[in-house]
């Protein structure tokens, strides 16, 4: 048992000496700043692409338009839902941009995919978050004779979105833990650096033991910000 | 208002063989109606006969399966027609009140009149140049903000502009779902059974205020169970049952003369 304190001791000092000294802490800010770079932009991105689609998707069927729309979306959301988005990380990288004849840096790249990917899944959210909307509110706003859109978009939607605050809280936390795969197409995130640190004596345990403690702190730091968030608005609406 | 001057005048609403149907069911099998302007009109009847469903084909929030409706001269049944536009001169007040939640109570009453007034700004300064948009735009939201507060000062909630509709009762909400509509300057006013989700003590305050409204002149048609309240205010009562307006007339002849046996049975049972 001692030794085997001993031991982690001096496995702790090897890594120390590469995170403070040599300069591995840059790396692992560097990984920091792009993991969350990838999240919160694809985040946005996610919840623009999502509210259009459910928005589209809860428009009323007698137009053929809206009909051809809502099958696009469909096609959307089966894709980036139905396969894994290390296969759509792949197919962004090196077949979608290629044929676009687009170049762009990896970090782009990883950000706009994570940005689609999430849209799909915050479409389905939001859709939901807006049929939990009473529907008086669209019919209240329909009768003064404010279009559909303007409807959604000044009553409906921001009450949805109070509603669904929580479950965008978790697709958040999901896209963090999801960034550990771009690696896959050569982006640097909180993975990759601290396998950088561990080869750089070949000593992975510490190294891999505080990534995991970082992405955790990271996931309760986000629910506790959400916690907060929720506890506010439901003060603005207590009776 | 007597017969000969009412049908020497054209009719603000002249509904023509209304029909809905929901799946099989046919709901409206039929109604052919005029409505003058300045008449109140109150609908009466079983549940499940229609008169809910024939208020809300008025303006198309349920869209007619058959017939016309036609409001100043256009047919709102017809789909080709911008309904929004029509739709800002038929106020509409609902059982549940249905104010926005996300707004506060002065921003209920503004987000119409401001959204609408600022779309027709920005369509004339594009033909008149940018120059004044601005200028426009902030003597719009000052007028349309001045009026809000004078219909609230009209029913005394002045003082409750900056709450949300959460921390009011059930008749301030209503009173304030019917300025919301008068905002608009409607023509006609929809009541689709305002007092029904209310408390008993504050059917009062909201039947006040659409009685004000109605010497006031507004033409107004009103779904309602409040057979007191019907007798009092109504120039014609339509009986709705089985979607058919099966028997019609002035309070005094529907409440104390009706003609058919379901009226009477139905009569002998709510009063």
């Amino acid at each position: 048992m001692p030794s085997l304190i001993a031991d982690f001791a001096k496995k702790w000092e090897k890594f120390y000496h590469v995170f403070a000294e040599s300069g591995g802490y840059r790396e692992v800010l560097l990984g920091l700043r792009n993991t969350l770079l990838i999240a919160v932009l694809g985040l946005l991105i996610g919840i623009l692409i999502g509210t259009l689609i459910a928005a589209v998707k809860v428009l009323p069927r007698y137009k053929r338009v809206t009909r051809f729309f809502q099958k696009v979306c469909d096609v959307y959301v089966a894709f980036f839902r139905g396969t894994p988005m290390v296969v759509q990380l792949l197919l962004g990288y090196y077949v979608l941009f290629p044929l676009l004849g687009i170049s762009l840096p990896v970090l782009e790249v990883c950000i706009i995919v994570f940005g689609l990917n999430s849209g799909a899944y915050v479409s389905e959210i939001m859709r939901g978050g807006i049929q939990s909307v009473d529907p008086g509110q669209m019919e209240a706003g329909r009768a003064l004779g404010l279009s559909f859109s303007v409807t959604m978009g000044k009553v409906v939607i921001p009450q949805a979105v109070k509603n669904i605050l929580p479950t965008l809280g978790n697709e958040f936390i999901t896209l963090i833990k999801e960034t550990s795969i771009v690696n896959f197409i050569g982006a640097t995130d909180l993975c990759v650096a601290f396998r950088y640190i561990g080869t750089n004596n070949y000593e992975f345990m510490v190294p891999y033991l505080v990534m995991a403690v970082i992405y955790i702190v990271l996931v309760l730091l986000i629910t506790w910000g959400i916690r907060t968030m929720e506890r506010r608005m439901k003060r603005s609406d207590r009776v | 208002m007597t017969e000969s001057e009412t049908t020497a005048r054209t009719p603000l609403i002249r509904i023509e063989d209304l029909q809905k149907r929901f799946g099989s069911l046919q709901v409206l099998k039929g109604i052919t109606e005029n409505v003058y302007e300045g008449e109140k009109i109150v609908v009466i009847g079983p549940s499940g006969g229609g008169k809910s469903t024939f208020l809300r084909c008025l303006n198309c929030m349920e869209d007619p399966d058959g017939g016309s409706i036609f409001f100043e001269g256009v047919d709102l049944a017809d789909l080709k027609v911008d309904i929004n536009v029509h739709r800002e001169h038929i106020g509409m007040v609902f059982q549940s009140f249905n104010l926005f939640s996300n707004k506060t109570v002065l921003e209920n009453i503004m987000l119409a009149p401001l959204t609408i007034g600022t779309r027709r700004l920005r369509k004339e300064s594009l033909r008149q140049g940018l120059r004044g948009y601005r200028k426009a735009k902030k003597e719009l939201t000052d007028r349309v903000r001045e009026e809000a507060m004078s219909l609230l000062k009209r029913i005394g909630l002045e003082e409750k502009a900056d709450e949300y509709p959460s921390k009011l009762s059930g008749g301030q909400k209503q009173r304030i779902a019917i300025i919301r509509a008068l905002a608009m300057h409607p023509k006609v006013m929809l009541f689709d059974e305002p007092t029904s989700a209310l408390d008993p003590e504050m059917v009062g305050e909201v039947l006040d205020l659409i009685r004000k409204l109605a010497d006031a002149g507004m033409t107004m048609i009103i779904v309602t169970h409040e057979m007191g309240f019907a007798r009092e205010i109504a120039d014609r009562v339509f009986f709705i049952s089985d979607g058919v307006i099966s028997e019609q007339g002035t309070p005094d002849e529907f409440f104390n003369h009706p003609r058919q046996e379901r009226t009477r049975d139905f009569l002998s049972k709510v009063l």
